[in-house]
């Protein structure tokens, strides 16, 4: 269980009616996503991604070669009791409304009744379906009917979830609360594996990501180390004087290098999430989902031995950015700012009241900041500490997770 | 289980809400009513009773069959088709689950609808004699021969081999065997002529047949027969004398404890007519005999022969709502097997492909008993490779004709328990199972997901 989803050289051939070999959509693939991490599946169309997803999925039968998924096969139940998935788009059945079709899929998992029901009003709020829940699904719009592919895909509160084009059909707004959702569930220790060819979605969310051409992977690695330009500097400030501009300029030909000078645009997603907002406050009617920022509180937090773990190492890193940097390689020092970077990011956006200031530039300004002496100091001094309770917890997690369904099932029974 | 009864009842959600059923319920809401006043059959209550049950209960029957195949087909396909199942099938549920869970929901569809048509059927049967206002006469027929479940014991074919085997060697011994013909034809030939010497009477000659076990429940009984004879008579009608009574009394002469029916009836020649006689001539140990004679009346040449189905004994052994009841069972037994069917073609083929397949089975079952009847009249090359092929093929299929729910009702015959769970057994317990298990084997090996790259 080393890692969440693993595929050894996977591949899916798709042959003509003789049994020719056709097509090869799927091409002796190894796909390692860690515990804990969003991992961006990119390619352009007819790649293989989705292949790729059906595959672990159970959906295709793998030509050769096989994958693992939470250590054990894709169509096992108890496996499945703890994935969600959310295909490429919302297939729903047309003739029932929002609230059935999640209650169909909680009675799948042999929800209790009453966890059910606390869980489907939960997730209406949280997608913002809540006022159309007795519409039939079939007279939804794409993004609403996405919105419903969502919440099915949550309410069983899934240590794994994999989102296939998860903002295919929503507005700006939508695609910015599926991201922050996808932040906060990664905060809250799941694993989150996605496949999209919109860049922007994938670089805003993903730890990692691969890239797929012709069912092979051509580079895959951490968003930072594949985007960072290493030759290059950037320097954000508050509107200064041109005479300080000047002074700058003067430095950096001093050190032989060039500089340009201009005020950094807003991002159109800002701008738009800000004007959408506006109306919102001003209570004009729509017939259509609204915008939340509320989050299922079933939808489990990290365990309590491992807050334990975060009061004995008495430092403000984050749990994931621990286990990350002990688990099997040495971690690049900038990673451990990452989940800082995020938790100002999301505090940021959940106060939709002063949208003003732009995600991106506060990306960039904790990017170009020394980050080496932050953390590893404080990490050296615990680092047999946690060594030692970092195995311990892990273990309990894994005992919890497999408890798991088994109380879903008697508490049916 | 649970995940069972989630897809059971969402099949039944869809069914209803994609209005397939509804249709057929409204068309059927409509036309059975609708029947009810407009069967008149012969005019007699008797033949409004019999016409109304017989398309009442074929419409139904029919209907509900097409909905079963099309409404088991529809829930597999469309959730494959338009992709519904990636959502399901990747939730903790095993494949055979949901296979159970559809087929599960489409049974309780069709136990619902059917107990809501029956009844509507059986209040209206029950109900039109009141709505006819019929004659005295008319209700007494009608309680007779239809508001009854009657047994009926037939004249089994005698043995007459040893006697046909004394005969060929007598012939043989003569020398009077004809040349150039095999033995297996002359002995084909005599079985026939003896049996039918013993169904055949010439003027003043009696003819005597044995029942047992007869227990009727009413006050009368019935002898149902037809007559065939050897030269036509002007009028086309002969005279025969019946008699009726303890067995032991017509073959050792000691004396009856019972009356004995005696009288000369006037038929016409090649049609079923029915007598009726006091149930209480027949003895208490339930061994009757009955006997004609035929009438010196007729002319001399006049023989009168029986065909080999043409004599039973009827009498009433249950009452009407319980033959109704199993004859309702029989229905769904047939609806079972459907929707079985349904799923195994759905498994394997996309919609229209399955709706075929399951129409031409559907259809090929219905007329089984006349498609293997017809073999044996195919030429003897032709008629072997039917034989070792498609006959084999057709004889696994459930016999619907046989099974026919209009046979037992019409003429008010008994459906015994025993054919019910014979018919239960076969077509439900081993071929409707047997389908379904294939049917979850191929959907446990197939690829859900279409192929897109």
């Amino acid at each position: 269980m080393e890692y969440a989803v693993e595929t050894f050289s996977l591949t899916k051939i798709f042959s003509d009616w003789w049994g020719r070999a056709k097509v090869y959509a799927v091409d002796n693939l190894n796909l390692q996503v860690r515990h804990n991490e969003v991992f961006g599946l990119l390619g352009p169309n007819g790649s293989g991604k989705t292949t790729t997803l059906k595959m672990l999925l159970g959906l295709l039968h793998p030509t050769k070669g096989k994958s693992l998924i939470l250590g054990g096969e894709g169509t096992d139940p108890k496996i499945n009791a703890r994935i969600g998935f959310l295909p490429e788009e919302s297939y729903l059945y047309r003739y029932l409304n929002a609230r059935e079709t999640l209650d169909f899929y909680g009675r799948l998992f042999g929800l209790p009744a009453k966890v059910r029901k606390m869980r489907i009003e939960a997730l209406l709020d949280m997608v913002g379906l809540k006022a159309v829940a007795n519409r039939a699904v079939g007279t939804f719009s794409k993004g609403m009917a996405r919105r419903i592919g969502l919440a099915q895909a949550l309410i069983n509160d899934p240590d794994l979830l994999i989102l296939d084009e998860p903002t295919t059909g929503l507005d700006p707004i939508g695609t910015r609360q599926i991201k922050d959702l996808i932040l906060k569930l990664a905060e809250r220790g799941k694993t989150i594996l996605l496949c999209s060819h919109l860049l922007a979605d994938v670089e805003d969310v993903c730890d990692r990501i691969a890239i797929l051409y012709g069912g092979k992977i051509q580079t895959q690695g951490r968003v930072r180390e594949l985007l960072q330009q290493t030759s290059k500097r950037q320097i954000t400030t508050d509107a200064i004087s041109d005479t300080a501009v000047e002074k700058i300029k003067q430095i950096v030909q001093d050190e032989n290098a060039e500089c340009e000078v201009a005020s950094p645009m807003d991002k159109l997603e800002t701008f738009f999430i800000r004007t959408v907002a506006t109306a919102q406050q001003q209570a004009q009617p729509t017939s259509g989902a609204v915008s939340t920022t509320k989050i299922g509180d079933f939808l489990t937090e990290q365990k309590a031995v491992e807050n334990i773990l975060d009061k004995l190492v008495s430092a403000p890193i984050s749990r994931r950015a621990a286990a990350e940097s002990t688990a099997t390689e040495k971690v690049a020092a900038a990673e451990s700012t990452r989940p800082q970077a995020d938790e100002q990011l999301l505090s940021k956006l959940t106060r939709s009241s002063e949208p003003s200031e732009s995600q991106a530039v506060a990306r960039e300004k904790i990017q170009t900041e020394p980050v080496e002496a932050t953390t590893t100091g404080q990490e050296q001094v615990r680092e047999d500490i946690l060594d030692k309770l970092i195995g311990e917890s892990d273990a309990c997690r894994d005992q919890d997770k497999t408890e798991k369904p088994q109380a879903g099932d008697s508490g049916d029974a | 289980m649970h995940s069972i009864r989630a897809v059971a009842i969402n099949t039944i959600k869809q069914a209803l809400r994609m209005k397939v059923a509804v249709v057929f319920t409204i068309l059927l809401l409509v036309l059975l009513p609708v029947l009810g006043f407009t069967a008149t059959g012969d005019e007699t209550l008797k033949g409004r009773l019999q016409t109304f049950v017989s398309y009442a209960l074929s419409l139904t029957s029919f209907l509900l069959c097409l909905l079963t195949i099309i409404v088991s087909i529809y829930t597999v396909t469309s959730d494959i088709e338009q992709r519904q199942i990636y959502t399901v099938i990747t939730k903790p549920i095993r494949r055979y689950q949901l296979m159970l869970g559809k087929l599960i929901g489409v049974i309780v569809l069709d136990v619902v609808l059917l107990c809501l048509f029956t009844a509507i059927i059986y209040t209206i049967t029950i109900y039109m004699p009141k709505f006819t206002k019929a004659s005295e006469q008319e209700l007494i027929e009608a309680n007779n021969v239809f508001f009854t479940a009657r047994a009926s014991l037939n004249v089994p074919e005698e043995d007459v081999s040893r006697q046909v085997a004394n005969r060929y060697n007598e012939l043989n011994t003569k020398g009077e065997l004809p040349a150039n013909v095999p033995r297996d034809e002359i002995i084909a030939q005599l079985t026939q002529q003896a049996q039918l010497a013993r169904r055949a009477a010439v003027v003043g000659q009696p003819l005597l047949w044995e029942f047992k076990n007869v227990k009727p429940l009413s006050e009368n009984l019935f002898i149902k027969f037809k007559y065939d004879v050897s030269v036509n008579p002007p009028d086309s009608q002969v005279w025969g004398r019946w008699f009726a009574g303890d067995y032991k009394f017509f073959q050792y002469g000691t004396q009856s404890k019972t009356p004995i029916y005696e009288k000369l009836h006037k038929h016409s020649v090649r049609d079923f007519h029915e007598i009726e006689i006091p149930a209480e001539v027949v003895p208490e140990d339930g061994h009757l005999a009955v006997a004609f004679v035929n009438d010196p009346q007729n002319n001399r040449e006049v023989a009168i022969i029986f065909p080999p189905d043409g004599l039973e004994v009827l009498y009433k052994a249950d009452s009407f709502t319980s033959n109704f009841i199993r004859v309702v069972l029989l229905i769904l037994f047939r609806l079972i097997f459907l929707a079985c069917l349904g799923t195994l073609a759905s498994s394997f083929l996309s919609f229209p492909v399955a709706i075929l397949f399951c129409f031409v089975v559907f259809f090929t079952a219905s007329f089984s008993g006349f498609v293997l009847e017809s073999f044996d009249f195919l030429g003897e090359n032709i008629g072997a490779v039917y034989s070792y092929s498609l006959k084999w093929v057709i004889q696994l299929l459930p016999q619907f004709d046989k099974y026919n729910p209009s046979k037992f009702l019409i003429p008010a015959q008994l459906l015994t328990w025993s054919f019910l769970t014979k018919c239960a057994l076969l077509m439900v317990c081993i071929k409707a199972f047997l389908i379904f298990i294939f049917s979850l084997v191929i959907f446990r090996y197939r690829e859900i997901a279409r192929i897109t790259v």
